[in-house]
């Protein structure tokens, strides 16, 4: 063999052994187990306390039982309350010690942490070039890195269709991100995985933060009895109408109730065959639920044990006989099918008289139609009243990331007012209860409607499989709609399948 | 070197010093790195993949996968979506196989005959073929678009007048499928062209000079000479053709994403859904290797029964 020949086997062998080489070499990994044992110690020490402070207790209670028993037995007990009482505070000494100690650890471990940057990665479905990332990696997270110099925050969008998939593929390689600003229905399922850390146990404020913001929103975050995040924004679903189309076909007042909403019906049709009364864009359960909930349907029992009988009730069946009697005689739009234009768009160029949308639709217009005025009331009332959807999205932390007390800080920081307010500037309504009294909410010049319609808008069914609960529903409008099965009997089917997926998790 | 010869000496010994034969080590080192980059990218995903599919499978690293056995592939057979994506894949795979090769055979019999400009013909039939199945299913979800101002439905009702009216191509199962269909087609004419064009350029001349003695005409040469000659090439050509067909799944899930209703779901898309939409990784997995073992049937049944040699 020549020698050139054994030159090109070591060349590629060479760079085999780097390519392998750079692929393996992990990120470097702080040896946190100095740590884990100084708070394993002071936990147990803190146990220690409480134990000594029972027994205190214990000990002083039976004192005092004994005051009405007698003086021999009273000078007994006063005696065990007096040695218990020395032991506790011994204890409590003790505790106070290992404490310290503990603290110490920590600081010491954590301290080469913090001598560098620590960076800290933020994900969100954001569109790369909208207002509102704009504003966060523009204005919010410089301001942030500022006060915090040893904290550096990259932030990354991620298109929303593709974030989960994204998400689980970066957590199965174990490079996952440190927050993520999520839809708030996967809350539920995440954190089902394992994949996200319950902050009521490791953000030491949590409570501070739980008093602050709305409880809806914070109700999103509650999976299998503990808070897995904080709500970062909310929103949820409005009726718009469309004055020109209402002035043009004699309609006085926007709807106050759904058979308000039939009754334009004709007076619609009249201005031409390809103008409808309403459009949306599916029937997804974003897309219907506010009809559910205002006729006073439901999809799942309140505990969601079962589907059957709510999402198959009388009063669910109605909702969809309404839906597809509307749909048969011109009046919902066929975008509800995917075809024709979509409700947005043709609200703007006066071929829908309503659709029901969020916040999020005001800068939109302003960028596409600025000449379209968009009217907001609320969603018409039924028989369940006048419900609509609760959206938004949560920040989550997630349990395999590094450098959880950074990410904290990022989470302690986005719920600030200034942030809060900020983003609320670029279309995204805050989760802040010391907000709504605010002068900017209170001189807005929509967040008022939207914060009406939320005090009665439900969240939908917080579980795991909802993704999958979803395409079902979405299925069965599609088959109640393409008149292949009856509304009863696409909602039994459902409702079978759904019940089947309460019961297997 | 004395390292080798040490090395090829052990071997040599080891099989009991009848007769030295030299076992060169230098085209196995050679090989070796392809093979750990196969071992690594393919042999262990594929383990792997069959490990995920006995679990009910949870990604996030840590945490514990309940073993189930065999569930998974049971439970396929008793999920209506699963046969109906099955039967999709089957018609895809079907429909797209024959078009291509009916067309690829003809546009290739066509520039055969060229003369002028063969290059730039074959060149220009190529070009689908190269372009981006992304690009190219989103060009698709445009030109159909549900709305009047659609190309299609410009092309077939305002100009042509060949459609009655307007059609919402994507929101129903069977005009969501002419989209896919002629785009799986379109896109795959050029490849068997080019295919079929080396192997009809491969008949000896001869063979037609002789056939147009003894009379024959255009349509018997076809039928008795180039056919039956690349019959090779039309073998290999479906073979290939079908595992591309078996394995659609870009231009489905942009265009459609398996629906509505699911009713353009293909195995390879629903494998994708039960995955990344619904985290079923196990079942997903599970789906994933039913598909390899049908390609692996169909190939082996056409392999087996299709191929005879032959000799010019």
């Amino acid at each position: 063999m020549h020698k050139k020949q054994w030159l090109t086997v070591i060349f590629i062998l060479l760079l085999v052994a780097v390519t392998a080489a750079q692929c393996s070499s992990a990120q470097p990994t702080v040896d946190t187990s100095a740590l884990d044992a100084a708070k394993a110690a002071a936990a147990a020490s803190e146990a220690k306390v409480a134990e000594a402070n029972a027994k205190a207790a214990t000990a002083e209670a039976d004192a005092a039982a004994a005051v009405n028993a007698g003086a021999d037995e009273l000078a007994a007990a006063q005696a065990t309350a007096e040695a218990a009482k020395t032991e506790a505070e011994s204890a409590v000494q003790a505790a106070e010690e290992a404490k310290a100690e503990a603290e110490q650890a920590m600081s010491a471990v954590e301290a080469p942490a913090e001598e560098g940057p620590v960076t800290i990665t933020f994900w969100h479905a954001y569109n790369e070039v909208s207002p509102e990332n704009e504003m966060l990696t523009g204005t919010l997270i410089p301001e942030f890195e500022a006060e915090h110099p040893n904290i550096k925050v990259e932030s990354l969008s991620v298109p929303y269709g593709e974030f989960r998939q994204k998400l689980l593929t970066s957590m199965a390689g174990g490079v996952a991100p440190n927050l993520i600003r999520a839809d708030i229905i996967w809350v539920p399922e995440l954190a089902n995985l394992g994949a996200l850390a319950p902050l009521d146990e490791i953000m030491p404020d949590f409570d501070t933060y739980k008093a602050k913001v709305f409880s809806g929103p914070l109700s999103t975050n509650f999976w299998g009895g503990h808070y897995y995040g904080l709500p970062l924004d909310t929103n949820t679903r409005v009726w718009f109408w469309n004055k020109e189309m209402y002035d043009e076909a004699g309609i006085a007042a926007p709807p106050k109730t759904i058979d308000d909403v039939i009754a334009q019906c004709a007076a619609i049709k009249a201005l031409g065959d390809d103008k409808y009364v309403f459009a949306d864009g599916g029937t997804y359960a974003w897309a219907v639920l506010p009809w559910i909930w205002s006729f006073g349907g439901a999809i799942t029992d309140p505990d969601v044990t079962t589907a059957t009988g709510y999402l198959n009730g009388p009063e669910t069946v109605q909702a969809y006989e309404f839906l597809l009697k509307f749909y048969k005689d011109g009046c919902m739009a066929p975008s509800v099918l995917g075809s024709g234009v979509d409700a947005g768009t043709g609200y703007a160029q006066d071929l829908y008289a309503n659709y029901i949308d969020g916040p999020w639709m005001y800068p939109i217009y302003e960028g596409q139609f600025p000449d379209k005025q968009l009217h907001a009331t609320l969603m018409p009332a039924g028989a369940g009243g006048s419900v609509s959807v609760v959206g938004g999205e949560d920040i989550v932390l997630l349990q395999q990331s590094p450098n959880k007390d950074a990410a904290l800080e990022f989470i302690r920081f986005t719920l600030s007012p200034e942030y809060q307010t900020k983003m609320a500037e670029v279309g995204q309504l805050m989760v802040l209860n010391e907000l709504v009294k605010s002068d900017y909410i209170q001189n807005h010049p929509y967040y008022g409607i939207f914060l009406e319609q939320l005090k009665t808008a439900k969240a939908r069914t917080p579980h795991p499989a909802w993704t999958k609960m979803d395409e079902i529903i979405t299925n069965a409008g599609q088959s109640i709609l393409r008149e292949e099965k009856t509304p009863q009997q696409a909602l039994d089917d459902a409702a079978a399948e759904i019940d089947a997926l309460l019961t297997s998790k | 070197m004395n390292i080798a010869r040490n090395i090829t000496e052990v071997f040599t010994r080891a099989r009991g010093n009848r007769r030295r034969k030299r076992i060169n080590l230098t085209p196995y080192l050679f090989l070796l790195p392809g093979v750990l980059l196969f071992l690594a990218w393919t042999a262990y995903p594929l383990l792997k993949a069959f490990q995920i599919s006995l679990y009910d499978w949870n990604p996030i690293p840590g945490q514990v996968s309940a073993f189930i056995g065999s569930a998974n592939y049971t439970r396929a057979f008793s999920d209506p979506v699963f046969w109906m994506a099955l039967r999709n894949t089957v018609m895809y795979a079907v429909v797209t196989v024959i078009g291509q090769m009916f067309l690829g055979l003809t546009v290739a019999l066509m520039v055969d005959q060229v003369v002028f400009a063969r290059t730039a013909f074959r060149t220009i039939y190529y070009l689908p073929v190269i372009t981006s199945w992304v690009v190219i299913s989103i060009l698709f979800k445009y030109l159909f678009n549900s709305n009047p101002s659609g190309l299609v439905h410009y092309l077939m009702v305002d100009v042509l007048h060949l459609l009655p009216d307007y059609v919402p191509w994507l929101s129903n199962a069977g005009t969501s499928w002419v989209a896919i269909l002629s785009l799986g087609i379109w896109k795959g004419i050029g490849w068997s062209m080019i295919i079929f064009l080396a192997a009809l350029q491969s008949i000896p001349v001869v063979f037609y000079e002789v056939a147009a003695i003894d009379g024959a005409n255009k349509w018997d040469r076809l039928w008795r000479i180039t056919l039956p000659l690349i019959r090779p090439t039309l073998i290999f050509v479906l073979v290939m053709l079908i595992i591309g067909g078996f394995q659609a799944f870009i231009s489905i899930y942009l265009i459609t994403g398996g629906g509505p209703l699911q009713r353009t779901e293909v195995l390879l898309s629903y494998m994708y859904n039960q995955g990344f939409k619904y985290m079923e990784f196990g079942y997903g997995a599970a789906l994933s290797y039913m598909l390899a073992a049908l390609i692996f049937g169909v190939n082996f049944i056409q392999i087996r029964f299709l191929q005879e040699r032959i000799e010019y």
